[in-house]
């Protein structure tokens, strides 16, 4: 298996780019079904609110309307469920509140639906659901974290109290990190918050739900990175159908971020309204609905102390966070701010202690669940932010002061990997390097000087730096078990040869962007050294692939490729026994290469072709063998696997007005090995511009009310390509050890390691004139650096 | 979203405040107004239709007066519902004579909004409601000419 025919680490051209670039995409707001009705919700405008009546009479007598349904209705119908069970301190099980299909006696945020109308077109779904009359009794609101928490707090569920779904602690004990901080010779400390973020998909989600009486079967179209986790919450969890009579596909999907991971109530609503109404039903949820709806990321609010010994060597870290979780459990919401966040907290660094704790809230605002990174953006920032505020404290250079505290390097091959205090365990890593690279292409000497001398002629130049490591490839299915997930993170690959010798690939990994057809088809062709056009990618449907985990958590390639990977090995085995029998050899001198079976030491070959077509007519063939070249495996990964990296940006600050300018950006990611070049360096600049659009751009407000003041493109500032520099990019490669890609992940890096180097850099160049300010709050508006500066 | 700002009208605070204080001379010029019904002392019913930019919506609710003061000023309470969100203002209103023929008009107040209206942002509504005062000091500027 050792051998490549070429495509593995080629910048191919994504082969899907030709349906969407010519309009030929296929989402599920184009698909119309014979007999399709639409929906529209009927959404609290408040964030709290009693509901004291819900008047559908008018609705129910104007044009087109089909059926209006609300929360009495589907009372009976389970809430959608969280997928992660987290337990309190003290043992109990974190509070766990329904969060139903519509709600009936309180709308917890703004947004939560209270009916939903169908209608024969859109458009009077809609007229109609702005008639149903809601006599509402607005109620006092929570919307902050820290806020909800405290004596004479409204509370969002009233078996929750003070608003706290569970607190959570990992690492040393907190008396051991206690001491070693009131020990240190220096300690930087720092109150900050990371904010809210909107994921802001190009596609609204939608969904297109059937129901088919004669074979009582469901078919539910819909915007997801994972068809078949939707299926398994939805049927088992919600609706209680049997599984084997829904299918679930997710067509071309326009971007998730996460936000598309999660089972949604409009999903399993549409399901259970179809059955009613015995006609299809579709829903796509407008631009406004997407901001208030669709789960929001990040939302912490953290006190961090680093405690330094006199040579700056790091002996201590203690974390405090609250973190948002919304106004229910969205379906990975308990995981992302403890066990995708504080396992993370050792950073690059050989910290020896280190505690986290964290207290997790339910506030009226949208849920708040995995965004690009999940937990681990905001371990970065902490860390990152920390060390390089202890570097402007203790003046000294932030990069000696990494090199300082680094983990040694070492492969996990020959080396043992590295155990930390927050109970992972890094595959391979070779920390050092990134951080070279990085200041050698950024000429971080040189700039340093350039700094010196700008701020000596009023000018405010910056630089900041960054080194990140993430978990990816989730996840090993008895770690994520030990830990509280209620589902196994494995991945599913079936190849299929066709007679002709032409491959179908059927993989659980459901792409929304990231370009599986490409990356997945150089593997398959280059494994079987045949041409890519040879080989089919699908993905998405749970009739054609049989189980699957889909896409997130950079887990595609290292989780579900290895799946691949696996089937391909059996094939190839397989094949070997036909290609013996065929060439009167003994299986055990056949060899594969090159699309060739051949016999060891004579020139007796057979191509791949020829012994797929013998395996399908099977006319002279092994005795004891099976026809058929077809094969499905199930890929449990040993580990997470652990890509790095460093990210370093350049900044000038305008002195009279705030303003920041990203002069440069330099990035250099270990993403292990890479199949497709190009489709890295697109991933990374995409999670750069998210990372940076958090640092400098976005940013969701709620008011005091609970109610979302920018959610439109007019109030929400997206990032745009003219706010950046080109970004320099360089890729370091140190394989993972434990899967047979070699393989880590790179869909999240960008965003992960970006956005504190641009605070770090803003900072810095505040520094250089003398304001030794701590923090500026993200988005840093032009406002915002402007009065750090007068403060 | 703040509310304030002033204008200044070529007549006496006397003759603002008669109009002001007249439900005829109200109805024509608070914008967008299709129904202005006294329903007591002070207050009002209304039905307001207003398509502007993003904002295409009938409001129905109710206007009080408060704290008034004989041709000084007056605080206005503004209740509004419609199927984009709900708003509720409170607006402080006050004439100020410059010279003989002359007030300024000043007003400061709060929105509070909800539903679509509230996440639409200040950029939005802030543009709406400078237009919608716009237009009623140039609806009370005409029928001042009337007079």
């Amino acid at each position: 298996m050792s051998t490549t025919n070429g495509w593995i680490g080629k910048s191919v051209k994504r082969v899907e780019d030709k349906r969407f670039i010519t309009g030929k995409g296929n989402y599920t707001d184009d698909i119309v079904l014979p007999h399709q009705t639409y929906a529209s919700f009927v959404r609290s405008p408040y964030a709290h609110a009693r509901i004291l009546s819900v008047d559908t009479s008018a609705a129910a007598a104007m044009p087109g309307v089909v059926a209006i349904f609300t929360g009495k209705d589907v009372a009976e119908v389970n809430g959608v469920p969280c997928g992660w069970l987290l337990h309190f301190k003290n043992g109990d099980p974190m509070k766990e509140p329904k969060h139903p299909l519509l709600v009936t006696d309180k709308a917890l945020h703004v947004g939560d639906a209270v009916a939903i109308v169908i209608a024969e077109s859109a458009a009077e779904a809609k007229d109609a659901a702005e008639v149903v009359m809601v006599d509402y009794e607005e109620l006092p609101a929570v919307t902050d974290a820290f806020k909800a928490t405290q004596a004479g707090a409204s509370l969002v569920h009233d078996d929750a109290p003070n608003n706290i779904c569970f607190d959570w602690t990992l690492g040393n004990p907190i008396e051991e990190v206690d001491a070693a901080i009131a020990a240190s010779a220096h300690v930087t400390t720092l109150e900050f918050v990371n904010q809210r973020m909107v994921p802001n998909a190009i596609e609204p989600r939608a969904y297109n739900s059937s129901y088919e009486a004669s074979t009582d079967k469901y078919t539910l179209y819909t915007s997801t990175q994972n068809p078949h986790l939707i299926r398994l919450l939805m049927c088992a969890f919600v609706l209680g159908i049997p599984e084997h009579k829904v299918r679930v596909v997710g067509p071309d999907v326009g971007g998730g971020f996460g936000s598309k991971i999660f089972h949604y109530t409009e999903e399993a609503l549409l399901t259970w309204a179809t059955r009613k109404i015995g006609r299809p039903v579709k829903w796509t949820s407008t631009r406004s609905e997407s901001f208030l709806l669709d789960a929001h990321g990040r939302d912490h609010i953290t006190k961090a102390d680093m405690g330094f010994d006199k040579d700056g060597k790091i002996t201590a870290l203690r974390v405090k966070t609250y973190a948002n979780l919304g106004a229910y459990l969205s379906t990975f919401a308990s995981c992302v701010p403890t066990y995708l966040h504080g396992t993370l907290l050792q950073g690059l660094y050989t910290t020896p202690k280190i505690n986290v704790d964290v207290t997790a809230v339910f506030t009226n605002t949208c849920v708040v669940d995995a965004y690009r990174g999940a937990g681990r953006p905001e371990a970065t920032y902490l860390l990152e932010r920390l060390v390089d505020l202890a570097a402007l404290e203790l003046n000294t250079d932030p990069v000696e002061l990494r090199m300082k505290n680094f983990i040694p390097p070492f492969d996990g091959i020959t080396q043992p990997g590295y155990q930390t205090q927050v109970a992972l365990q890094y595959d391979s890593g070779n920390y050092q390097g990134v951080l070279k690279k990085g200041i050698e292409m950024l000429g971080y000497a040189d700039l340093r000087k350039a700094q010196k001398e700008a701020a000596a002629n009023g000018r405010l130049l910056g630089i900041g730096i960054s080194t990140y490591i993430e978990a990816c490839g989730i996840a090993p299915s008895a770690v994520v078990g030990s830990l509280g997930a209620r589902a196994g993170l494995y991945e599913v690959g079936q190849v299929r040869i066709q007679p002709t010798g032409k491959v179908s690939v059927y993989t659980g990994a459901h792409s929304h962007g990231q370009g599986h057809e490409t990356t997945f088809a150089q593997v398959v062709a280059d494994k079987f050294g045949i041409p890519m056009e040879d080989v089919e990618i699908i993905h998405g449907d749970s009739e054609a692939v049989a189980f699957g985990m889909g896409t997130y958590g950079s887990r595609s390639l290292a989780v579900g490729g290895s799946a691949i990977v696996k089937s391909i090995e059996k094939i190839i085995e397989k094949g070997k026994k036909i290609a013996a029998h065929k060439l009167e050899a003994s299986e055990g001198d056949v060899n594969f290469e090159n699309g060739k079976f051949t016999v060891k030491g004579t020139d007796k070959s057979v191509s791949f072709g020829d012994v797929a077509l013998t395996a399908y007519v099977p006319h002279h063939y092994p005795k004891d063998l099976e026809p058929g070249l077809d094969f499905s495996s199930f890929y449990d990964p040993a580990n997470f696997t652990y890509p790095f990296g460093c990210h370093i940006a350049v900044v000038e600050v305008e002195k009279e007005t705030g303003k920041v300018h990203l002069k440069r950006f330099v990035a250099v990611d270990d993403v292990g090995n890479i199949i497709n070049p190009m489709i890295v360096e697109g991933q990374i600049h995409g999670g750069l511009a998210q990372g940076i659009g958090q640092a400098l751009f976005e940013g969701a407000d709620y008011d005091e009310n609970g109610q979302l003041t920018n959610g439109s493109y007019m109030d929400y500032c997206m990032p745009r390509a003219d706010d950046f520099p080109m970004f320099e990019t360089a890729s370091q490669v140190t394989p993972c050890p434990h899967n047979p890609l070699g393989v880590k992940g790179a869909g999240e890096a960008g965003a992960i390691g970006s956005t504190p180097a641009v605070v770090n850099a803003v900072i810095d160049a505040l520094w250089s004139a003398g304001h030794k300010v701590k923090d500026i709050r993200m988005p840093m508006t032009s406002e915002r650096v402007w009065r750090a500066m007068q403060s | 979203m703040q509310l304030n700002g002033k204008h200044t009208v070529n007549a006496a605070p006397s003759v603002i405040w008669k109009m002001l204080m007249d439900t005829d001379v109200l109805a024509k010029i608070v914008p967008g107004i299709s129904r202005l019904e006294k329903t007591g002392d002070n207050t009002y019913k209304s039905i307001l239709d207003i398509k502007l930019g993003p904002v295409n919506s009938s409001f129905t609710g109710n206007l009080q007066m408060e704290d008034i003061s004989e041709e000084k000023g007056f605080a206005l309470k503004v209740q509004q519902h419609s199927k984009i969100g709900n708003a509720n203002a409170a607006i402080k209103i006050d004439l100020l004579p410059l010279g003989e023929n002359q007030t300024e008009i000043q007003f400061d107040g709060q929105a509070k909004m909800t539903g679509l209206l509230a996440s639409m942002g200040q950029r939005v509504m802030g543009g709406v409601s400078a237009t919608l005062t716009k237009q009623f000091f140039a609806n009370l500027e005409k029928e001042l000419d009337k007079q």
